[in-house]
């Protein structure tokens, strides 16, 4: 059983994004869509509940006249995810 | 990609971070345009300098470093450019950024002050700039581009060697292999 992953990063998607935003200063949402294969509408669902945990930041700004909402990944997701990787470690060396 | 939970493997789960990290490498093309504007105007200054020192008897022949002003507008429009239409960076594109904006205030003062060591400052120059083609290759994991770090610091060297004229000779040449040829290998993408 892996009861002690953190709920929230062990999903395909959410973890595939915060894998990106872990090594990204900031990225687009164009960008992580792009890079995860996913529906605009998924990553969206899936970037809010991210951000609520406060484990990204979601800033919407303007390029020009279209919208561009860029996604940063915050102290806590940070920590989160080094956490999330040391429990999968432990579980692959059990 | 799904937010499907259920069959994710711990393996499954560090697969997928190595791949998505895998996928946030740096725009090697988008980097190549630097190092081919500054290759081909610093070898082009330092060919023409040895060439107007040697055989003409022109007052200023130094007039042709100028050339560089407009070099660094250039420089500064395109990185404005290129940062505002994508935010996509990674934390390596920074540090190689401020790794080349520390170069450009370490060599500020040289160029100011150039004229207490009679402008012999071609291996003050070459030196630091061979750090950073070196870090960069590194960062960019770009062989060709370490090589001409390599390259710069031993025509670096060999300006304290050489005949202050033959120090230009020596700047083209580290410029064609330091920076050009690399540059041209990145923007077709060949490792």
């Amino acid at each position: 059983m892996l009861k002690d992953l953190d709920p929230l990063l062990h999903s395909q998607l959410r973890l595939g994004i915060m894998s990106l935003l872990i090594s990204m200063d900031s990225a687009e949402f164009t960008y992580l869509k792009e890079k995860t294969n996913a529906t605009a509408g998924n990553i969206s669902v899936q970037l809010d509940k991210l951000a609520e945990a406060n484990y990204i930041e979601i800033k919407k700004s303007f390029r020009g006249k279209r919208p561009l909402t860029t996604c940063s990944i915050t102290k806590k997701g940070i920590k989160a995810f080094e956490e999330y990787v040391n429990a999968l470690k432990e579980y692959i060396g059990k | 990609m799904e937010t499907n939970t259920e069959n994710l493997t711990p393996q499954e789960s560090l697969d997928l971070i190595t791949r998505m990290i895998r996928q946030t490498q740096s725009n090697l093309t988008q980097s190549s345009f630097y190092f081919l504007l500054w290759g081909w105007v610093i070898a082009f200054c330092n060919a023409g300098m040895y060439a107007l020192i040697k055989f003409t008897d022109l007052q200023h022949p130094y007039a042709i470093w100028l050339i560089t002003i407009p070099t660094w507008v250039v420089t500064i429009l395109y990185a404005k450019r290129q940062g505002g239409s994508s935010p996509n960076r990674t934390h390596l594109d920074k540090i190689n950024m401020w790794l080349w904006i520390a170069l450009a205030i370490t060599i500020c003062p040289v160029l100011v002050f150039g004229n207490q060591v009679n402008w012999l400052i071609n291996a003050i120059i070459l030196l630091p700039v061979g750090l950073c083609t070196f870090v960069s290759g590194i960062i960019l994991r770009f062989k060709p581009l370490v090589l001409g770090g390599i390259i710069f610091w031993i025509a670096g060297t060999l300006c304290f060697i050489v005949s202050p004229i033959d120090q230009h000779l020596v700047g083209a040449f580290a410029m064609i292999f330091g920076y050009l040829i690399p540059g041209y290998m990145l923007r077709s993408g060949k490792k």
